[in-house]
């Protein structure tokens, strides 16, 4: 029931709201499918990475570069875009995941740099220091940046690609429970929580380890095209190390290690600081910029998000999923006590 | 070289079942060495371990029993010597391809993974046999499917086997550390191990929990085709469950052989048990059961004095 609650509000939002939120929700869908990623190699592995926002950029890039000068579909150019990545991924990750902790974080920091650097002199690729256009989304004769029409309804371009961005999510949501729910699942979360044990256990960890840097980097390509698609236009700056650790905040917030706390946090992350700026040019007390009192609404907006983390993650560290779990958890023990054990389970 | 303080005990005991077998030992340690620094934490242990056997390495704290055992696992190199492992030298293999060698082992502290369900910590030990990856495991694919179903029933069956299978899907972290000892050893059942190395199996254990353990332990090595090696603190349950006993006194052997021949060693007693234990001892054998056993007290301190009063001294000297 819940599941249907959640799938006719997944489906039904981008014609509840303007466009400042259908742009929204694209993004926070879009987000999700990169933190997604993150949490198996993070919340799942245990592996901290500040690198995510090297393999966005490596989606993104890849992808508009074979959609705009290959002139290829995006049915094509977005599974490439999270193939490169996957590569990438691959190629760094035995160097990466030889170091454990705050030394594998600060190693993938480089790979941040490496890639701002990359992109501020591979003019050819990406523009350079100018920036780069990057390719909308099309199927055939379906254009995204025009909207598409079907069957007389015409969708608008934020639609489009939330309903995109959606489709892909759940797939990957998909994958990752069966990956989760698995035996490379369960060789996870024993390096995660007891590396040395796991390995004499028989779980081959240098393997294990890979095949989660190889996941959360082909998630975050697929991520990173869609994401410099929508954007259409993009900067080497636009890939540093604040996206990267936007990323870990998501699934910090979220709660690690579970399929819904990645999208939960992408819909904090990236949700609440736009509910914030909607909200705070509305009061006056704060938009009252001109006379040099007062705060501007961006500026407040940022407080707000950053006090609330900080409380946030005070009073929960399990993240919004571990709240849900709490009042389940409640909601649960009173039933049974209510109906005699019959709504316990 | 390494073999001249038990080589004269080693052969009272290769009467023993060791010898009886007659295939080729399941392991095989010979003159083997382990220096941290300055510090030989063992030199020239040997000894060999039949393919049956129930064998146990017993000694005072900071004998060398844990530093051993980590050399077994692959935790660590040896300085010197060798292992071998059904004649497979294991110089060269990291831990993880000992599972596939018929290597499985608990640990003294718990090597669970608390989050996870019970019979999710077991199938971790049978993940060197599954071979479903990012693409058939991520897709769900029908041999993925099997491979899942066929593991998961092999592991409620080692969880069956000592027990435990009602709890299979309570998270592990949440059990008394009992159980969660318990749940490490169908763990390690479940890796299928033709060698099972057990770390203090019953270390920091109520008495009833201990011989719970000591009788499992005991039908695990008769209703199996394996060798158990086991490392252990409390001499009590040495002498009722192994066939031979090795005795370490400061990463050096200095006892190869049956309960009883050990036990009677002057040597033994001198470096290891010491006076209370004797007296112990001596008033087990005279039908009494001790209140505590040896490392009921503290796993860390002295050895207690034997609380069967009557200092009888047997033995002492």
């Amino acid at each position: 029931m819940l599941g249907v609650a959640i799938a006719a509000v997944a489906l039904g939002v981008p014609f509840w709201v303007d466009g400042y939120w259908r742009t929204t929700f694209a993004f926070v869908v879009i987000a999700a499918i990169g933190a997604l990623g993150l949490d198996v190699l993070t919340g799942w592995t245990g592996q901290i990475s500040l690198g995510h926002a090297f393999f966005l950029a490596v989606g993104a890039y890849v992808g508009g570069y074979l959609g705009a000068h290959q002139g290829l579909s995006a049915a094509l150019w977005i599974p490439a875009a999270g193939a490169a990545a996957g590569v990438l991924g691959a190629v760094a990750g035995p160097a990466a995941l030889r170091l454990r902790g705050l030394y594998l974080a600060i190693v993938t920091i480089g790979l941040v740099y490496i890639g701002y650097y990359v992109l501020q002199t591979w003019t050819g690729f990406s523009g350079g220091p100018g920036g780069e256009s990057l390719p909308p989304v099309t199927f055939g004769s379906w254009n995204f940046a025009r909207g598409v029409t079907v069957a007389g309804h015409v969708f608008t371009r934020d639609q489009c690609y939330y309903y995109l961005a959606l489709l892909l999510l759940v797939l990957a949501m998909l994958y990752v429970r069966n990956v989760t729910r698995s035996t490379l699942g369960r060789s996870m979360v024993a390096v995660r929580d007891r590396e040395l044990a796991a390995a004499v256990l028989g779980v081959h960890v240098a393997r294990t380890k890979m095949r989660a840097f190889v996941i959360s980097s082909v998630l975050a390509g697929v991520a990173g095209a869609l994401y410099g698609s929508f954007l259409s236009f993009a900067v080497p700056g636009d890939w540093g190390l604040v996206l990267s650790i936007e990323y870990v905040v998501m699934i910090v917030v979220g709660g690690m290690a579970s399929l819904w706390g990645p999208v939960l946090g992408a819909l904090f992350v990236v949700g609440l600081p736009a509910l914030l700026q909607n909200v705070s040019t509305t009061l006056t007390f704060l938009s009252n910029t001109t006379s040099g009192n007062g705060l501007s609404p961006a500026d407040a907006a940022e407080i707000v998000y950053g006090v609330l983390l900080v409380l946030f993650l005070l009073i929960e560290p399990g993240g919004i999923v571990g709240i849900g779990r709490r009042i389940g958890r409640q909601l649960a023990g009173r039933f049974a006590r209510a109906g005699g054990g019959a709504g316990g389970s | 070289m390494g073999l001249e303080p038990g080589a004269g005990l080693e052969q009272g005991a290769g009467l023993e079942q060791g010898a009886r077998v007659g295939e080729g030992p399941a392991l095989d340690v010979d003159g083997v060495g382990l220096q941290f620094g300055a510090l030989w934490a063992l030199s020239e242990v040997s000894f060999s371990v039949g393919l049956r056997e129930l064998f146990a390495v017993i000694g005072p704290n900071g004998a060398g029993k844990t530093s051993l055992f980590n050399l077994l696992s692959r935790v660590y190199e040896p300085t010197t010597g060798r292992i071998r492992c059904f004649g497979r030298d294991m110089a060269g293999l990291r831990p993880h391809h000992l599972a596939g060698v018929g290597v499985g082992r608990t640990f003294q502290n718990l090597g669970l993974f608390p989050h996870s369900p019970v019979v999710d910590n077991v199938l971790v030990g049978r993940a060197h046999l599954m071979k479903s990856g990012t693409v058939r495991a991520g897709l769900r694919l029908p041999s993925a499917r099997r491979e899942e179903r066929h593991h998961r029933d092999a592991a409620m069956e080692a969880l069956a086997a000592v027990g435990l299978a009602s709890v299979a899907h309570r998270p592990v972290g949440a059990l008394p550390y009992g159980i969660q000892k318990r749940v490490e050893l169908a763990r390690a059942l479940a890796m299928e191990p033709r060698l099972l190395l057990l770390d203090e199996p019953v270390a920091g254990m109520s008495r009833s929990e201990r011989s719970e353990i000591v009788d499992l332990v005991r039908s695990i090595h008769a209703t199996r085709p394996l060798a158990i090696v086991l490392v252990e603190h409390d001499m009590g349950v040495v002498m009722g469950l192994a066939q031979r006993v090795l005795v370490l006194d400061f990463g050096r052997p200095i006892a190869l052989g049956s309960p009883a021949v050990v036990q009677a060693d002057p040597e033994v007693v001198r470096a290891y048990l010491g006076q209370p234990l004797a007296a112990e001892l001596a008033g087990r054998a005279a039908g009494r059961t001790p209140a505590g056993g040896l490392a009921a007290g503290s796993p860390r301190g002295p050895v207690p004095a034997g609380p069967a009063g009557e200092p009888s001294g047997g033995g002492a000297d």
